[in-house]
């Protein structure tokens, strides 16, 4: 049994429709991330869920519950915000024990979670002191700490990293991590950063415009996107992708570039028998592409002007110009500093890494 | 390399520093006479201010011969307290001479109960208003606003009959009431306002760990209220307790405040007026109020401001 | 039902129930009884031949008419207040100096009731005991004694009224002056702008909204006026200084005529909507321009 699970969930504001029938299932203990650009709609799916909104129609269930018509409280979730939401007037304990202000506990029972809390956090130091003593990570941690407290099944998390510097995040998102691992909990969690997805998630549900794109394993999205929009989101530098035309002759498949050049896809996965004359859109990764000649058959190979090379002392983007457009490139550091602009470099690709869309619908052939 | 000078470490190191001649003689800037001017002009205007506070005490600690002399600047030959006395003590406010601090004392027992009711009331719409889902919140608000500006005269008989059938009509009790009354749409609309500030995360965290009205209201908004109430508090004070009409149409005889003693002491003059008299009670109804103004002045600012503007 | 959707409603009972009574049902309870005959007693039939009748009086009250006369009057008089305040505030936003100070003391008439106010200046303009008598002895001709006639009593009220509120729309001014910001008068003062120009044509326009809601705020304290009529002239010499709330609570405690009373609260009332309704429509409008700018 899911232990969530969304059923042709309808959310609208007056005229304005944001989720239309969208359904989904998460199962018990999965790290599910809804993953997106702002505007797709998973802060909106994550507060129905909460009970923070309203469904305008569907039906939501958690476990074997149907929670549609209940109050928040009512719904056995904890949810950690963005911007932590601690209540300023009361100290760490305060906070925590509010936590569980609608559960009927005895005292005891209250006092050991507080201790209990507190000791996985590492924020005992910290139980008198009030939020605005408090520092950024610290109180994401009291905020955690109020979520786990309730000792529920299912966490939400509201981009709750979003306002850390880079280095804490890190911390925060192994702490996250661990968490969840220990607590054997399922997890929904809302965030734009495609890092923290594909770091934390189980499974990722990627969304635009209200509608899930695709739902699967980070491996999943990232080696087989199911649609244009995922392609283009997910990894970075971004996939590079380019418009072509497909040429089938006597069981040859050859996708054919504008500038003529052509890849031999004869062994790519179609999922229909693919099509003479069929406009594609061809998505090809940076780290998919290497500098220098071509060794075996099965790759294509391109000679290609240097536009300029970016490096971050671990890693370099080489972009080349192909066809008018630039063409991002993972290479080694040292590699980069080589080359110079103008320079043209031998580049190959290998095709059995291609991932083709059609140029029409965006959606993976 | 810090950036402590030359001068400061030869200072630190015992040294005695070496001030240098400057390079150019610069003109110090100084008082302008524009300047001059607008701080003349605003000392006069200051004067005019404080002319009728000056005349009102002085008065007060005069004698009554010394005023007949028609002096009304000039400072008491001898300062006697027995305006005070009488003012306070004796004074006759209608058929009674108890003095002023009947209604005193009136006005304080009004003040409590009228406050109490008034801002507790008054949060607990303002949060009902601000932070939950009600569908015809914007209406009522509205409404509330209207309500805040209609004059006093178009409900008055109707109020006077409703506390005439709640036989509270004459005493302390409905002027407190009515005060109350009078003073939730402006009170509703300030605490709006100010609760709409809070950080909406907040309060969904708040429907997520508790979800209760009251238990959200007592421990985390009111705790949280800290500065509007104060705010409110002074325009409460000030307003009830310079009040005459409420005062004068819900008091009877027995539920008069100090300022309706006053207008009765001033307005009905039963053979000679004795100004000193007068002008003492004028002081005594005054003080309280100023004291609290004198004491926390800028948050009197925000109060009256905050009522004129209905938050 | 959700809870959540309970709790608060039953939480703004109250609230609900002291406006839709005290507030909502005694308006419409006055103006029923304004198109009655009632005296000291509420009468509820309605004679529908003659049911304007109270108004038909009120409109030929002499009485009436003085009122309204003096609201404008006040209106325009109390205006000063406003003038003044702007004058003071624009002076202290300046200087600088002694802003604390001269703040403190414009301000401390609003912490005091109009009773006392009307009681102090009455003492002031005492004839034979007051300014007047001693601006004489220094050899100056005035006459002070504005209390005692009829048509110089309103400007004594008038004198009160502003002496109490300049303070406060100082403290407005003051704080619309605050939202200006600082290179509006670097670029003035670049472009060589006297500062007399600068104040005119640019800082008062940008001021509207704190104007306005001064306007606001004057309209509907003179339209209440009472307390400090009663201290300085309680109506007084004759009907020269009533005006409507006082003519209002005159009709019902005075005269015990409780229609009469009732037409005249109506009167104000519509006032008040008449004064306010344009004005806040204009605020809203200000404020609608104001965002569409950012």
């Amino acid at each position: 049994m899911p232990a969530v699970s969304f059923e042709h969930i309808v959310k609208r504001y007056g005229a304005v429709t944001v989720l239309d029938d969208l359904n989904l299932a998460i199962e018990d203990g999965d790290f599910l991330v809804l993953l997106g650009p702002s505007g797709c709609g998973k802060t909106t799916l994550l507060n129905l869920l909460a009970g923070l909104l309203e469904v305008s129609d569907g039906r939501i269930t958690i476990g074997d519950r149907d929670v549609t018509e209940l109050d928040p409280k009512d719904r056995g979730l904890a949810m950690v915000f963005q911007s932590y939401a601690l209540y300023p007037t009361k100290t760490v304990r305060g906070n925590l024990k509010f936590g569980l202000a609608a559960s009927k506990l005895p005292s005891e029972e209250v006092e050991r979670r507080i201790a209990w809390v507190a000791k996985m956090l590492q924020i005992e130091p910290l139980l008198d002191r009030k939020p605005a003593q408090l520092s950024g990570g610290q109180r994401q941690r009291v905020a955690i700490g109020r979520a786990i407290i309730k000792k529920v099944d299912v966490f939400l998390f509201d981009e709750p990293l979003s306002n850390l510097d880079a280095k804490l995040r890190t911390e925060m998102r192994l702490e996250i991590k661990k968490l969840h691992d220990e607590l054997k909990s399922t997890v929904v969690y809302v965030t734009h950063d495609q890092i923290e997805a594909m770091t934390m998630a189980t499974k990722i549900a990627v969304m635009d415009g209200g509608v899930i794109q695709q739902f699967g394993t980070p491996d999943e999205v990232y080696e087989h996107p199911a649609n244009l929009f995922v392609a283009g989101f997910i990894g970075a530098p971004a996939m590079n992708m380019r418009s072509a035309t497909l040429a089938v002759k006597a069981g040859k498949v050859e996708a054919v570039f504008k500038s003529g050049a052509r890849l031999d896809v004869s062994d790519y996965p179609f999922q229909a028998p693919a099509r003479d004359g069929l406009a594609v859109v061809i998505g090809m990764r940076p780290e998919h592409f290497t500098i220098g000649e071509a060794a075996s058959g099965g790759t294509a190979q391109f000679t290609l002007p240097v536009l300029s090379a970016e490096r971050t002392g671990s890693d370099a983007t080489l972009y080349l110009t192909f066809e008018d457009e630039m063409l991002a490139l993972r290479v080694a550091p040292d590699l980069a500093a080589g080359l110079r602009v103008g320079s043209t470099v031998p580049v190959q690709f290998q095709a059995g890494k291609a991932n083709l869309f059609d140029a029409q619908t965006g959606r993976r052939i | 390399m810090s950036q402590v000078s030359v001068s400061e470490r030869a200072a630190a190191a015992g040294e005695v520093p070496v001030t240098r001649a400057p390079y150019f003689v610069r003109k110090k800037k100084g008082i302008t006479p524009r300047s001059i001017a607008v701080l003349v002009f605003l000392t006069i205007c200051a004067l005019f201010f404080c002319v009728p506070l000056y005349v009102v005490v002085v008065t007060s600690f005069k004698t009554m011969d010394q005023i007949r002399e028609g002096a009304i600047f000039t400072l008491p030959h001898i300062w006697t307290l027995e305006a005070w006395d009488h003012a306070w003590n004796h004074a006759c406010s209608g058929i009674k001479c108890d003095g002023l601090k009947v209604g005193f004392w009136n006005s304080v027992s009004i003040l409590f109960p009228s406050l109490i009711l008034s801002i507790s009331l008054a949060m607990v719409t303002g949060f009902a208003l601000a932070l939950w889902n009600v569908r015809w919140a914007g209406g009522f608000l509205f409404l509330l606003f209207i309500c805040a500006f209609v004059p006093f005269q178009i409900i008055m008989y109707p109020l006077i009959v409703m506390t005439t059938t709640t036989k509270i009509y004459g005493t302390l009790w409905a002027v407190a009431v009515i005060h109350a009354v009078l003073a939730m749409p402006v009170l509703t609309l300030i605490f709006r306002n100010y609760y709409k500030d809070i950080p909406t995360e907040i309060m969904s965290a708040a429907m997520m760990d508790s979800g209760s009205f009251w238990r959200i209201f007592f421990e985390i908004i009111v705790p949280m209220s800290g500065n509007i109430l104060i705010v409110v508090l002074i325009l409460q004070i000030t307003s009830i307790w310079n009040d005459y009409l409420i005062g004068v149409t819900f008091g009877g005889l027995t539920g008069q405040p100090m300022t309706v003693n006053l207008a009765n002491l001033i307005t009905i003059s039963t053979g000679t007026t004795n100004y000193a008299h007068n002008m003492a009670a004028a002081l005594l109804t005054a003080i309280p109020p100023l004291v609290v103004y004198f004491l926390v002045g800028k948050l009197f600012v925000q109060g009256v401001t905050a009522g004129a503007i209905k938050g | 039902m959700r809870w959540s959707r309970i709790a608060p409603q039953l939480a703004l009972t109250p609230a609900l129930a002291i406006t839709a009574v005290a507030f909502v049902g005694s308006i419409g309870w006055t103006i029923y009884l304004s198109f009655t005959r009632s005296r000291r007693l509420p009468e509820y039939g309605i004679d529908w031949s003659e049911w304007g009748r109270q108004y038909d009086r009120l409109f030929r009250d002499a009485g009436w008419e003085i009122s309204l006369r003096n609201l404008i009057v006040l209106g325009l008089g109390s205006a000063l207040a406003i003038v003044f305040g702007f004058i003071l505030a624009a002076m202290i936003d300046k200087e600088k100096r002694g802003e604390s100070f001269f703040r403190t003391v414009f301000l401390y008439p609003l912490a005091v009731s109009l009773i006392v106010t009307g009681a102090a200046w009455r003492w002031i303009l005492n004839p034979t005991l007051g300014a007047q008598s001693f601006l004489r002895g220094l050899g100056w001709e005035v006459d002070f004694n504005w209390l005692a006639q009829g048509d110089t009593a309103m400007y004594a009220i008038i004198l009160a009224s502003v002496w109490q509120s300049a303070g406060f729309y100082m403290a407005l001014m003051l704080a619309g002056l605050k939202g200006i910001n600082t290179e509006i008068w670097s670029a003035a003062k670049l472009d060589g702008v006297p500062l007399w120009r600068v104040y005119l044509e640019i800082i008062i326009p940008m001021m509207k909204f704190t104007f306005i809601t001064c306007a606001i705020l004057l309209s509907l304290g003179v339209i209440k006026a009472y307390d400090v009529v009663v201290a300085m002239t309680n109506g007084g010499p004759g009907q020269s200084t009533w005006v409507p709330a006082y003519f209002t609570i005159n009709a019902l405690s005075a005269k015990s005529n409780l229609g009469y009373a009732s037409a005249a609260a109506v009167m104000m009332l519509v006032i008040t909507l008449v004064v306010f309704i344009p004005l806040v429509a204009l605020t809203v409008w200000q404020q609608r321009k104001r965002e569409a700018a950012r």
